[in-house]
């Protein structure tokens, strides 16, 4: 299995405490993407100016000479970088950094059991990522021992899978935090990059068996945000009957700027600003006005302070 | 969401409540403080201030001499009768303690106050003959006296250690439910079964002076209860009138009788517990009172169903926390309100019993209340038991006050941590006739959290605090200094020495085993270094320092005839409080990767680097900083190697009993201050701190380690301390420090945001519960508000921050100690 990174006590995946695994290797590249560093499946490594010495030793152990300094930054001539991460293991302070590793499901297992006293029942372990729908064969393994713990298990999804996938690991999990994005499958192809159609027909399947469904979605500055998107997503959860027992519209937010200059890529929301709270609240108003048990929609997520909107 | 904590404030107070507390925080300005009331005996050669107590609080010892003479030259001279000298020295001491409280202290009674208790604070004349005087002025100030060797010993870099006051939780239950009436019938049919020898030897002695200081408390409510009645006289206030003569009557009756109120037993608490401040000269240190809401709770019941309201229960309580603060009034003129964070009397609600059950009443509620609405407020400190069967109810209630404080307004103790931990001391400590299954659920907190029995066990817990690291320094030099070290005082440098034994050249530790035998080796070593300093100061407090008053709420000493500073309690041990846990543990981490793992360097090259100071080390530092293995990850690897060298630690400790006194040593890991000031005095360290910054603090991870979040972090503290097993010290549990641990975890306001992230926290505290340590201090920090409050001292007099077991107002800390904090506050940067 190839994943990023393990984050423990983790209170934003689901009920209770969790350790949530984030799975390497995305299948959509959504333009907002929040963990860019989890959407290519191959060990990547990134790097972070705060901690560098300038030792330059990452720029000497490289085999194909693929890093050089400027301004006082390592950057990576990405024709020439094989990926061996040579760079990585000869850094002293960490400012090279690796992205990614595998490791085998019993591995996995033994590091998020660790936590089993703080599940309390409620809690547990969250598969992420990424994209976990595509490493589900490993994926299943962890499962059946997680399980015969006891632990509860819950999966965040894109949900662009074959549903083959899905009914490979629903006998495991007891939550699905599933990602509805944009209603449009042409604006869903634009923006991130697949066509919505089977992760809509994916959802009418999981809503027809006994797992808990989280609906997520993402409010992007002109991506998401747009009352007519949020109108489209409610009608088809509704039209469609679709059961579930939340769903959240996720506020945008800049907390990764670092990542993507630390991958060195651009990021277009760079200079995004917080949504206003009127703006959250008159979506959620709208997606309300909709579904026919509205008290299961909220809104979450950091929003503009009051200050700055002055 | 609301992104700027408030700081907490206090409500719900009544209006007589809410001018104590104003009054209070008042300070300096307040026409009526608890300074020292100082006392000779008038003899040239007689002193009050006693440095044996301050030797743990190493900032002061350039002011040894300054104390001496000032409060020498502030003191009223009491007259003494000639038949005074003709007593023992015990019965001298209880007699003049007596007399200066009783008759020499103003009797006041501060105004809306429900409580009689004013002024307590006291430096009394030692009452030393002069053939007395000169031999403890020997062994105190002499060449090999107590003053010069604990000073090189901390100047080396040891630690420090001292016989000490307070610390210890007296039988106050005992007297609230029989009174000292019951302790002096007691006291006389031991004295008269006594033979004529022995009642001529200084157990005899003993006895006699226990009878004089028993009386002390009743002398003194009389003195109290005539001043009632000649301000109920001279009030025109109907209501205070009656108020006044209600103190009267309640003060013909307690502390002497039993109680029969439920004000009557916090009368009695009070006045019973102020003596002991007053008894040892020294205001309130660590000295507890243990399971408050259980002793008092058939009074609250009794007094209930009587009439009382809980808005009254609260007001008497209100008064009582006013009082455990002006402690801290006796070195009031010093700034800061006299606050040096170093007291803490202690109380424990909630809790077990012997079968696992719950113990939390209603009284535990009211108790909560009052800390609620007071906070924030230093005094007393509150530490609330949890276990696995606590009650929802009380959890919710313990999560939303930290939610609503800056920072949890009481301490946390994990029982069946703590509990295995007792159990352990039984065995261990060969005392399992005084803990066994049936009473350890009894334990209780000193202090900060130190666990120890109640009303008959003095532990010494803040007496010994060794520095661990010492033992890493030393293997690193074949038992040599690793650098010359300096005497702040003279300003004189102190040689390199042989202190330990040699552990072999670097070269010859060619193994990780080699290397690590030799740090063990140097442990034992400094922990028996510790032992023999410690006794210097433990045996003239045995001889010239005796606390006749306390050693009558302190089950055994009348049995053995025995002062508890004699060793005369049923449980008396002194603990070793091992300091710079993490750091050391982090430092033998590093060198095994380093050196025998990876084979990057050699031993000689990281004791080159040490000595450098890591100057012109920095590659070398920066992997033992960020790519060494570190205690604190829930890494089973590193957390193997802490279990072991806590495991050793724990042993060497048990080997030793003071000479004097006969108390066993015991392990425990509390760091107070030292982590910080003894970062400055030993070297750098190979985990990658340079010298000046400071250590890992009590059994905390080294600061920025626990890179995986505070469960990582638990699961590492609980599994140094022994973790599981199937035949655990208790059930599972293992524990192989009694005293137990502190650990500090301080969260981000944002996890507490809302109710649904509230369950969250609880669910974080059942697996502490599970997996944790003994004790847990909780801080909910803002940076932004810390900053401020940097640049507006002002603003935030009362903002508290808790730093190793100790409270303390925020703004009074040093800047280094506040940057330490704020680095804190975001858990996951390194």
């Amino acid at each position: 299995m190839k994943i990023l990174n393990i984050q423990r006590m983790s209170t934003e995946d689901g009920p209770g405490l969790r350790t949530t695994v984030f799975f390497k290797g995305c299948p959509l590249k959504c333009a907002w993407c929040h963990n860019p560093e989890s959407i290519c499946p191959l060990l990547q490594k990134e790097w972070f100016q705060i901690r560098c010495i300038g030792c330059h030793i990452c720029i000497a152990n490289c085999p194909n000479s693929a890093l050089s300094i400027a301004e006082k930054r390592i950057i990576t001539d990405s024709s020439k970088c094989a990926l061996c991460l040579k760079c990585v293991d000869g850094c002293p302070t960490g400012a090279m950094q690796q992205l990614g590793k595998s490791i085998s499901a019993d591995e996995l297992y033994s590091e998020v059991i660790k936590d089993k006293a703080y599940f309390n029942g409620e809690g547990g372990v969250t598969l992420s990522g990424g994209e976990v729908m595509a490493q589900t064969t490993e994926a299943v393994i962890m499962c059946q021992k997680l399980k015969a713990k006891g632990i509860s298990i819950a999966i965040d999804t894109s949900g662009f899978t074959q549903y083959g996938n899905f009914r490979a690991i629903l006998p495991y999990i007891d939550l699905i935090l599933y990602d509805l994005k944009i209603d449009s499958a042409l604006e869903h192809q634009r923006l991130c990059g697949v066509d919505n159609t089977i992760i809509k027909n994916n959802l009418i399947e999981l809503s027809k068996e006994s797992v808990e469904i989280w609906i997520r979605t993402p409010i992007i500055p002109q991506a998401t945000d747009s009352i007519e998107n949020i109108k489209a997503i409610a009608t088809f959860l509704e039209n469609n009957a679709i059961r579930f027992n939340r769903w959240e519209l996720c506020a945008f937010n800049n907390l990764c700027v670092d990542k993507y200059s630390r991958l060195e890529q651009s990021w277009q929301y760079k200079n995004v600003p917080l949504i206003p709270k009127q703006v959250m609240e008159k979506l959620l108003a709208a997606a309300q006005a909709i579904i026919s048990q509205p008290q299961k929609v909220s809104f979450t997520g950091l929003t503009r302070l009051e200050e700055e909107q002055k | 969401m609301d992104n700027i904590v408030k700081m907490k404030e206090p409500k719900n107070l009544s209006p007589r409540i809410k001018w104590l507390r104003d009054f209070y925080f008042e300070g300096a300005k307040r026409a009526w403080n608890n300074e020292y009331s100082c006392y000779t005996d008038g003899k040239p050669w007689d002193f009050l201030f006693d440095e044996l107590t301050y030797y743990i609080v190493p900032e002061t010892i350039p002011f040894y001499q300054t104390y001496t003479s000032s409060s020498l030259q502030s003191a009223e001279k009491i007259d003494m009768p000639e038949q005074f000298w003709k007593l023992s020295l015990k019965e001298r001491r209880a007699t003049f303690i007596k007399e200066a409280i009783v008759n020499h202290v103003p009797t006041e009674i501060i105004p809306n106050d429900l409580l009689c208790g004013a002024r307590f604070n006291m430096l009394s004349s030692h009452c030393l003959t002069e053939a007395e005087a000169k031999d403890r002025n020997r062994l105190v100030c002499g060449k090999n006296g107590s003053r010069k060797q604990e000073v090189d010993y901390y100047y080396y870099g040891f630690g420090n250690d001292g016989a000490t006051s307070g610390h210890l939780i007296p039988d106050y239950q005992k007297i609230i439910d029989s009174g000292f009436e019951k302790v002096y019938t007691d006291l006389k049919s031991r004295y008269q079964s006594m033979s004529p020898a022995e009642q001529k030897s200084s157990h005899g002695e003993q006895i006699r002076a226990m009878m004089i200081a028993c009386t002390m408390p009743k002398d003194l409510a009389m003195k109290y209860a005539t001043k009632c009645e000649e301000e109920a006289q001279k009030t025109q206030n109907q209501l205070r009138k009656a108020e006044l003569l209600l103190m009267k009557a309640n003060l013909e009756v307690v502390p002497w009788h039993k109680a029969e109120t439920f004000y009557q037993a916090i009368q009695s608490l009070w006045m019973t517990h102020m003596l002991v401040m007053t008894d040892e000269n020294y205001p309130g240190p660590g000295v507890s009172f243990g399971r408050l809401d259980q002793y008092l709770y058939p009074y609250y019941a009794k007094s209930k169903s009587e009439g009382m309201t809980d808005e009254q229960a609260k007001e008497i309580l209100g008064c009582f926390w006013f009082h455990c603060n002006t402690a801290y009034d006796a070195q009031i003129r010093v700034g800061n309100n006299g606050i040096t964070a170093g007291f803490g009397q202690l109380f424990n609600i909630s809790g077990c019993d012997a079968e696992g059950k719950d113990l939390t009443n209603d009284l535990t509620y009211v108790l909560l209340d009052v800390i609620d609405d007071l906070s924030p407020i230093l005094e007393p400190k509150p530490n609330v038991r949890l276990h696995k069967n606590t009650p929802d109810k009380l959890m919710n209630r313990v999560v939303d006050m930290i939610a609503s404080s800056q920072g949890a307004p009481f301490l946390l103790n994990f029982d069946e941590r703590s509990i295995a931990g007792m159990m352990r001391e039984a065995k261990a400590g060969n005392c399992d006739d005084r803990i066994h299954s049936a009473n350890v659920a009894d334990y209780a907190s000193v202090g900060c959290l130190e666990n120890t029995m109640v009303g008959n066990d003095r532990s010494g817990t803040v007496d010994d605090n060794l520095y661990l690291y010492k033992a890493v320094e030393l293997a690193l030099n074949n038992g040599k200094d690793l650098t010359p070290k300096k005497n702040d005082l003279t300003g004189k440098k102190l040689p390199i020495k042989q202190h330990g034994p040699k552990t072999g050249e670097l070269t010859d530790l060619d193994t990780f085993a080699k290397f690590y035998e030799a740090v063990k080796r140097q442990t034992a070593f400094i922990i028996k270094k510790s032992v023999e300093i410690y006794e210097l100061s433990e045996r003239v407090r045995a001889k010239y320092g005796n606390t006749i008053y306390l050693s009558t709420l302190v089950n055994g000493c009348m049995e053995k005839a025995l002062d508890v500073t004699e060793g005369g309690a049923q449980l008396s041990f002194v603990t070793i409080e091992g300091v710079t846990y993490a750091t050391t543990v982090d430092s033998i981490l590093a060198i095994k990767y380093l050196v025998y793992d990876k084979k990057e360097y050699t031993l000689n090259e990281i004791k080159t680097a040490l000595i450098s100071n890591w100057e012109g080390f920095e590659i070398m530092q920066a992997k033992v900083k960020n790519r060494a293995p570190k205690y604190g990850r829930n890494d089973d690897e590193a957390d193997a190697i802490a279990k072991d060298y806590m495991e050793f630690f724990a042993t060497e400790t048990w080997k030793y009993k003071t000479k004097s006194t006969n108390r066993q040593f015991r392990p425990g890991m509390l760091s107070w201050n030292y982590w910080a000031s003894a970062g400055f005095i030993l070297p750098a360290s190979p985990d990658g701190r340079k010298q000046g910054q400071f250590f890992s603090n009590a059994i905390c991870p080294s600061n920025g380690a626990d890179i995986f979040g505070p469960t990582a972090n638990t699961n590492s503290v609980g599994f140094a301390l022994g973790g599981k097993a199937e035949n655990g010290d208790f059930h599972d549990y293992c524990n192989c420090l009694p005293n137990g641990a502190s650990h500090t975890i301080t969260f981000n306001s944002s996890l507490l945001r809302n109710p649904d992230h509230l369950d969250k926290f609880k669910a974080f505290l059942k697996g502490y519960i599970e997996n944790g340590g003994t004790a847990l201090q909780i801080n909910i920090l803002d940076p932004k508000m810390l900053k401020d409050a940097q640049d507006h001292p002002d603003e935030y007099k009362h903002l508290l921050v808790r730093v190793t077991g100790y409270n303390a107002y925020f703004v009074t800390v040093g800047r280094e100690l506040q940057n330490e904090i704020i680095a804190r506050e975001s858990h996951q940067q390194y």
